[in-house]
């Protein structure tokens, strides 16, 4: 065996600390080396060549670099050896400058460390073991859940590159919550308005034909990995067609069942037949089967009579299941208001005309219970409105972080009560104000200048205490972060809850296996630098379903994750797997099950018919965790063997 | 003079059951008698030292060696008849990797005499006596062999050809031994374990195994398992998995847990050090998600504390050959 050894200086990073000669001098006598070669610069253009020259005249079996951390120039130098056709992982890099030069004051004490590590490093580059990369070819298509803006800009980006992508959606149309407010903050721009260009686009556009959007959809199972996913999807019979459906709302008008509208927060009714709102897209009606007179055994057809359009209206459309390979999954399936009852003494759910943040949304909207108008649920305009911010946040009992967007929602309903109610006075109650950027300040300033408006600081929700009285006037009674107490009436309560997770971030986390944070967002692969991927490769999040965010952040998001998926999954390029993983030896596997929670990359799958466990090497990342539970050594963790990692300490001990 | 080959089977620091194991081949023995002179077995057989030592050297064609070396008598046996013999098997646990006896590296030689002799309910021994290599009695010197301060396997004493772990193997395992060097088969190369199965116990363990999260650990008085599903899943220390097979799952199939008795798993160094990672991989630590960092420990603590004894449950049969091989290190 022929080690062929390289030294770096380093300019004089390593030189000044230690005395390469006679590190090269000691290290010439060791078993297995060939030679000791001193380059200056290493890392640079003529280092390299100088390097990869002298690697194609001595032929060394095994390479040991000593220079910089790997995680400089590691790939430099690997990348030179498979220039010159050696395999690049028989090298071993030692850190003479980070881990010594830099960290060791005596030149002495530096040299003989410098020796040591060498010897662990020649000894256990002996052991290592050439390493190929495979490559398996990819679905270049992309499955995304919930067809909120993170969900439409995500597609859209993904379809203007020629990519197939599929939405799913639980409910009938398209959009997600912004699509169903009025106005949007911070600019006040219309929602439906903001958003419908995007649907247009989705639905019409140039790139249309590149996105299927399956509505009242799940997610039912998911198989594979990254590039190569199969996901079964349910989509619930709509007995509507909406490919053919011209909206005409023909059918709403002859449905003779009405029943509480979820939209409007069964605020109002709609009809069994009916949109979910009007101008919601797909243009196309629905019908709310379980309040159908034909689930009840009857034989209505009011609405296939009413309706213009032969075959548009089904009855009897069935359950779909419907299979789809992918490569990659986003999930942006939104959020969800903490549940303002478990704070009885707001008087949520108890007392009338207090309602969340959501329901008020519902009440300015024109498509809303109330058409648009601020009204109480008596029909009079009120007169003084309180809005309690913070409600559940900031709350160790409750949820402890700050959502970050209700004090715009809360701004801008000042806003807007001040242009729709005039007069009214409107009492902020808050634990904090946030409202950071470019953007969010002007809002603030404006409920600040309002001169009908007032700001209470409180410490805690239970600082707060509404009650009415028998003619229907509420009372809040309060202390503020001073300790003084104070009392004022108000008509009209709105509640700005926290933010939660989605839904179905819990099912959809065991389905995917991908982690949930402790609030019960999606887990990112990173907070900082990686927040759009999940810990499974090629499973990612945008939007609120991941962290409280608004409609900027969530968009931006979307496009993010798209651009992951286009770097990722380029036509024609198949998936090049890295060699340094884990693998399981089949022989040796008894089965018992161990390793198989262990992986924090869902790698490693159980085989029922061989009772033998078996590691994707897509999915793993190398990372040994289940190399060292494994308790029957059936797991190899390739280029950290170990026979290479007790070589390595012989060689340091020797 | 028999021209058969003759064949022994010795007893070191052992309990005796590895000489039950021989017996427990039934009518077999009936076989190894017509093809084999076991000429020295001194639980079995009348045969003297003496007589070995006038054996030539490699005279003798197998030696079954059990038990640890404890004491210095020990030793000079394993030397002596590693010399007369020229197929030394390391036979059972205790001389394969030190077995229960090793168990007794975590004390001192003082330590054990001082429990054994003197600090013992059931001891009366008002003069403090321990026993001392030499005795001076009025007919002269009496002699005992040297207590040593360590326990050792047969292994780290002398040169071993193969190892046969179990406490004690299993007779069909001593039958497909003997077999095989009946049959006239290549042996395995030297230094292999033999007698056992390809993986761990798991595999010849006829329990339900599906993937393991535990989130307490019971001892076998505390419940009584179902007797279908994984014992280890049940919070149950099983040493199965991180225990060589070849023993036919014996222990789990019977209701209860594995105690690791056959030893490392081919390519372990350290039976404990792997059963305790495996474990500490399948503890059920999703309760921590959003547990203040100060009380992790003491969540975890609990769960172990149930573990009344590591060594005892983890080095139960090998600390003699493990990497921490104890406390006293002479």
């Amino acid at each position: 065996m022929k080690v062929g050894v390289y030294l770096c200086e380093c300019g004089t990073n390593i030189t000044e600390k230690v005395d390469l000669d006679q590190v090269s001098a000691t290290i010439s006598e060791l078993d297995n080396v060939g030679y000791v070669s001193k380059i200056g610069l290493m890392c640079s253009y003529d280092g390299v060549s100088v390097f990869e020259d002298d690697l194609q005249k001595q032929k060394p079996d095994r390479v040991v670099v000593a220079a910089c951390s790997p995680r400089d120039h590691e790939a430099t130098f690997m990348k030179a050896m498979t220039k010159v056709g050696i395999n690049q992982y028989l090298m071993q890099m030692v850190n003479f400058r980070e881990q010594l030069s830099w960290v060791t004051e005596d030149k002495q004490a530096a040299t003989d460390k410098a020796i040591v590590m060498l010897k662990g490093a020649i000894a256990r580059v002996v052991q290592q073991e050439a390493l190929e990369k495979k490559s398996i070819t990819m679905n270049n298509d992309v499955l995304i859940i919930g067809a909120g803006p993170a969900g439409l800009k995500a597609a859209l980006t993904l379809a203007e590159a020629d990519r197939k992508v599929t939405i799913i959606e639980k409910s009938p149309m398209i959009g997600g919550l912004p699509v169903r407010y009025e106005e949007l903050f911070p600019k006040m721009e219309c929602g439906p308005c903001m958003l419908e260009p995007i649907e247009h686009e989705i639905l019409h556009g140039d790139h249309a034909e590149n996105i299927e959007i399956i509505t009242q959809a799940e997610l039912k199972e998911v198989k594979g990995f990254y590039g190569n996913f199969i996901a079964k999807i349910i989509k619930a019979p709509r007995y509507v067609d909406t490919e053919i459906c011209i909206g005409c709302a023909e059918c709403v008008g002859a449905c003779p069942v009405s029943v509480k509208n979820p939209m409007n927060s069964n605020m109002n009714e709609k009809k069994a037949m009916d949109f979910t709102f009007f101008g919601a897209l797909p243009n196309a009606t629905y019908i709310d089967y379980e309040a159908c007179l034909r689930s009840k055994g009857e034989s209505c057809e009011a609405c296939k009579t009413a309706c213009p359009i032969e075959g548009a209206v089904i009855f009897d459309d069935k359950e779909e299941i419907i299979e789809k390979n992918v490569g990659a999954i986003l999930l942006a399936i939104g959020t969800q208001l903490y549940d303002a009852t478990l704070l009885p003494n707001l008087g949520y759910g108890a007392l009338k005309d207090v309602v969340t943040s959501y329901e008020f949304e519902r009440i300015l909207s024109s498509g809303g219970p109330t058409g648009g108008q601020i009204l109480k649920s008596n029909g009079d305009i009120p007169k003084s409105i309180a809005i309690i911010h913070c409600v559940g946040s900031l709350d160790e009992n409750h949820k402890s972080y700050c959502s970050g967007t209700c004090c715009q929602t809360g701004f801008k309903f000042a806003h807007e009560l001040h242009h729709k109610v005039g007069e009214s006075t409107i009492t902020h109650f808050y634990k904090q104000l946030v409202f950071p950027g470019k953007s969010d300040y002007p809002l603030y300033k404006n409920a600040m200048n309002n001169s009908h408006a007032k700001f209470v600081n409180y410490l805690s929700t239970s600082d707060i205490n509404v009650v009415e009285n028998k003619k229907g006037v509420k009372t809040i009674s309060y202390k503020d972060v001073s300790g003084i107490s104070g009392e004022i009436e108000a008509d009209m309560i709105i509640l700005l809850p926290a933010t939660i997770p989605g839904l179905d971030n819990e099912s959809l986390s065991s389905l995917l296996e991908v982690n949930l944070d402790k609030e019960g967002f999606f887990e990112e692969l990173h907070g900082l630098v990686d927040s759009v991927r999940s810990k499974v490769k090629g499973i990612f999040v945008a939007g609120s379903c991941q962290s409280p965010t608004d409609i900027k952040g969530a968009v931006n998001q979307g496009v993010a994750a798209a651009g992951y998926m286009l770097s990722g999954l380029v036509p024609g390029r198949k998936l090049e797997i890295e060699p340094i993983v884990a693998e399981v030896i089949e022989d040796k596997c008894a089965g018992c099950h161990v390793c198989v929670l262990v992986c924090p990359y869902k790698a490693i799958q159980f085989n029922e018919e061989t009772k033998k466990s078996s590691i994707n090497a897509v999915l793993c990342q190398g990372c040994g965790t289940c190399v060292s539970a494994c308790p029957a050594n059936a797991i190899i963790g390739h280029h950290f063997t170990k026979e290479e990692i007790y070589e390595e300490i012989r060689g340091v001990l020797s | 003079m028999s021209k058969k080959p003759k064949i022994a089977m010795y007893w070191a620091s052992a309990c005796g059951g590895c000489e039950v194991s021989l017996a427990n081949v039934h009518e077999v023995l009936l076989d190894i008698d017509a093809n084999f002179e076991l000429v020295f077995c001194p639980c079995l057989v009348d045969g003297k030292i003496k007589d070995v030592e006038a054996m030539d050297d490699g005279e003798l064609l197998i030696t079954f060696f059990n038990g640890a070396i404890r004491n210095s008598e020990n030793e000079e046996m394993a030397h002596l008849l590693r010399k007369k013999t020229k197929i030394l098997i390391a036979y059972g646990a205790c001389s394969k990797d030190g077995g229960i006896p090793a168990l007794a590296n975590l004390s001192s030689k003082e330590e054990l005499f001082n429990t054994v002799y003197i600090n013992n309910p059931s001891i009366d021994n008002p003069k403090g006596i321990i026993p001392q290599r030499v005795t001076i009695v009025e007919e002269g010197e009496l002699r005992i062999p040297e207590f040593y301060n360590k326990v050792k396997s047969l292994g780290q004493t002398v040169d071993v050809d193969y190892f046969m772990p179990g406490c004690p193997p299993e007779p069909d395992q001593l039958i497909n031994v003997v077999n095989l060097v009946l049959s006239g088969a290549e042996l395995p190369p030297k230094g292999s374990v033999i007698g056992v199965g390809k993986t761990t116990v798991c595999e010849e363990c006829s329990r339900k195994k599906s993937d393991k999260k535990i989130s307490r650990i019971y001892r076998t008085y505390e419940i009584i398992p179902d007797e279908e599903t994984c014992l280890l899943e049940q919070g149950i220390v099983c040493m199965g998995i991180a225990t060589r097979g070849g023993c036919g799952g014996l222990c789990p199939n019977v209701n209860m847990p594995c105690t690791g008795c056959y030893g490392p798993p081919a390519g372990v160094d350290d039976q404990g050090a792997k059963m305790i990672g495996a474990l500490g991989a399948i503890i059920d630590i999703a309760a921590i998600k959003d547990m203040p960092e100060e009380d992790i420990p003491d969540y975890v603590d609990n769960i172990l504390k149930s573990i009344p004894d590591y060594a005892g449950t983890f080095y139960k049969f090998s600390l003699a050959t493990a990497l921490v091989n104890g406390r006293v290190n002479k």
